[in-house]
């Protein structure tokens, strides 16, 4: 029996029912798409947070009060903590604690709204050093420009509005010079931010910055900071920067027992780990409930083979009484169960690689975000190899049953 | 050395507990080049004779001798090989495949055998030929009329140039005008040298033969030499 022949029959067997092999195979394109898709898009969304990450510098290192956030009471524990403070900062600007740390920029997160006049607007208000900004994200003011180290010294009542924040609350007037209301507090705005949209965390357009002292003191009326920026000479170790960082800070809270840190270190290796992890863990879980879509069709697969041997009795009798063996009637009905199933594997991944790139456009034309379309080759490969090895399984046995038919019985069959 | 040889065949079927005895020790000769005709009334064992000389079932007790090999030993593949090589099959039903042209149906047992791929064609068209069907080469088996779907199972059945043609009924489902066309044709195939039995139980049909076997209640009832009052070549 040359292959080539069974190969032409099974597919003329498939097409004389077009409609019904186009369902029996539906299941297997909904399960081989949920998970190409799946991956498709777990490593696009990967790859968009880590380069969001990864813009922030590998130099960047973040320390956060609190405790490294394993459970959702670790997160309000942060926002309580009240461990970073000043002397702190100096510590570790002490280059015989941290030797090859370039800067350290407190920030104080400012809750509430800007108002000027009538208008109100909800932006992430942020105290912060002068040149943080600029250093570690490089966006400067291209209207007045940042507030100065002087103003930090002298709690000066000064603001920098993003592009959006100057929109809402100014529209086309000038907002250079004019005052804003801030928790209370006049602040007068010294610089405006070009728009720039999402970086990293931030959207620097929605953003109000000013001395990290006046909105310690001023505003909020706290001796603490949120956050500290910290930033490694080019070149340095950052993970010993990291340690050093740890050892200093220990040394000045007098904690001898690491479990009982009350700030943690965040570096973009850190994130990037994490954020693997997770997306890795999370695209796992989903393939996983994916498969099971894909047993189901498997399933379908076999219900529709069973009741095709039964209705095709009669071919398979003529077919033995003419000398095809048990062996060729068990390959004929393998391979159209095959090729249903690696017809569905293949339908089921070009639909997923479709949505996916749609999704990418979708989410770089519309909301710009730099979200790359991946060709998951590992994840094609699978579905049209997971979705033939289901031709395989849920075809053995109804093929196995038409092979054994006996011809005089299948003759018989009218 | 006969073609077929059965020595006291039986065939019981079992179900259930209950036995039911078909053939009660059936014994025969048939020489190559010879055209017989079993008839016998419906329930008369002679389909399950046709199925056991034609290797699609097994006799219960008895031998049977096909081409001087005894088919009792002869495993599932190698009934299939023989089947294939030198056994036709004409069915009362037709059984072509559907959506499936003449010429492909006619070509069906050559993708079970060992003749090359390129003498596909050229072998079905020869069969079809002596059918009188080259006309039809691409037609549908819905598009064609009674007889000549049943001309078709005749070239198909002749395809691999087989020792011996069965028929079943060829003529069972066809009119009697159109009947005598096929046993006509079946007729001369024998005149070219096949072996040819026909299971029958219409008279007319079984005159075509040289030699008619009647079967009642599963024996021999009469086994007689005759001639063949219908053909053209009767002597």
């Amino acid at each position: 029996m040359n292959i080539n022949a069974t190969i032409k029959t099974s597919i003329r067997a498939l097409k004389a029912n077009w409609g019904r092999s186009l369902l029996t195979i539906l299941g297997i394109v909904i399960g081989v798409m949920a998970i190409v898709l799946v991956i498709a898009l777990g490593q696009g969304a990967q790859k968009l947070i880590l380069n969001q990450v990864q813009s922030i510098g590998a130099n960047t290192i973040i320390l956060r009060p609190g405790r490294q956030p394993t459970q959702p009471t670790d997160a309000a524990e942060t926002l309580l903590s009240d461990s970073l403070k000043q002397r702190d900062v100096d510590a570790l600007l002490k280059p015989v604690n941290v030797p090859d740390l370039q800067t350290a920029d407190p920030a104080v997160l400012v809750p509430g709204v800007i108002s000027y006049q009538n208008s109100v607007y909800r932006a992430t208000v942020l105290g912060w050093t002068p040149n943080a900004l600029g250093e570690v994200f490089n966006v400067y003011p291209d209207q007045g420009s940042f507030f100065s180290q002087d103003d930090v010294k002298t709690y000066a009542k000064v603001i920098v509005i993003g592009s959006k924040v100057k929109q809402e609350l100014f529209g086309d007037s000038d907002a250079l010079g004019q005052f804003v209301t801030v928790h209370g507090q006049k602040l007068q705005v010294v610089g405006i931010l070009p728009s720039k949209g999402q970086v990293t965390a931030f959207n620097v357009d929605d953003i109000g910055l000013l001395p990290y002292s006046t909105a310690q003191k001023t505003l909020l009326g706290i001796d603490y900071f949120h956050e500290i920026f910290l930033r490694a000479k080019p070149d340095a170790d950052v993970d010993q920067v990291a340690a050093d960082i740890t050892a200093t800070l220990r040394e000045t809270h007098n904690i001898s027992d690491p479990s009982k840190d009350d700030f943690f270190v965040v570096t973009q290796k850190t994130i990037v780990a994490t954020v693997s992890t997770v997306t890795q863990v999370l695209t796992i879980f989903l393939v996983a409930i994916a498969s099971i879509s894909l047993m189901v069709g498997g399933i379908g697969i076999m219900n529709i083979m069973l009741v095709s041997v039964t209705e095709r009795t009669q071919e398979i009798g003529l077919r033995k009484a003419v000398g095809a063996t048990n062996e060729n009637i068990l390959l004929q009905f393998m391979i159209e169960a095959l090729i249903l199933t690696f017809a569905g594997g293949v339908l089921g991944t070009s639909i997923a690689i479709t949505i996916s790139a749609l999704v990418s456009t979708i989410a770089q034309t519309y909301f710009a975000l730099d979200w790359p379309f991946t060709l998951p080759l590992g994840a094609i490969a699978l579905g049209v190899g997971v979705s033939t090895a289901i031709g395989l399984i849920f075809g053995l046995y109804p093929a196995r049953k038409a092979a054994a038919k006996d011809p005089i019985e299948a003759l018989r069959f009218e | 050395m006969a073609l077929i040889q059965l020595e006291n065949i039986t065939k019981e079927y079992t179900s259930e507990e209950t036995a039911t005895s078909v053939l009660h020790g059936i014994s025969f000769s048939i020489e190559e080049g010879e055209f017989v005709s079993i008839m016998g009334p419906s329930g008369s064992g002679k389909s399950t004779l046709l199925h056991i000389l034609g290797l699609l079932d097994r006799q219960t007790t008895g031998s049977y001798l096909f081409a001087g090999q005894d088919t009792l030993i002869l495993s599932d593949l190698e009934r299939a090989r023989i089947r294939n090589a030198s056994i036709g099959f004409v069915f009362q039903a037709f059984h072509l495949l559907k959506r499936t042209t003449v010429l492909e149906n006619v070509m069906l047992p050559l993708y079970y055998s060992q003749v090359p791929k390129k003498e596909y064609e050229q072998k079905a068209k020869i069969a079809l030929e002596h059918v009188g069907l080259m006309h039809r080469l691409s037609h549908m088996p819905s598009q064609l009329s009674g007889g000549e779907r049943q001309r078709v199972a005749i070239a198909r059945a002749l395809v691999n140039d087989p020792k011996i043609i069965f028929a079943d009924e060829p003529t069972g489902n066809l009119d009697s005008k159109t009947g005598r066309s096929v046993m006509r044709t079946i007729e001369k195939l024998h005149q070219q040298g096949k072996t040819i039995i026909v299971i029958t139980h219409e008279t007319t049909a079984a005159e075509y033969a040289n030699r008619i076997i009647t079967i009642a209640d599963g024996l021999i009832g009469s086994d007689r030499e005759v001639v063949s009052t219908h053909s053209h070549y009767a002597k």
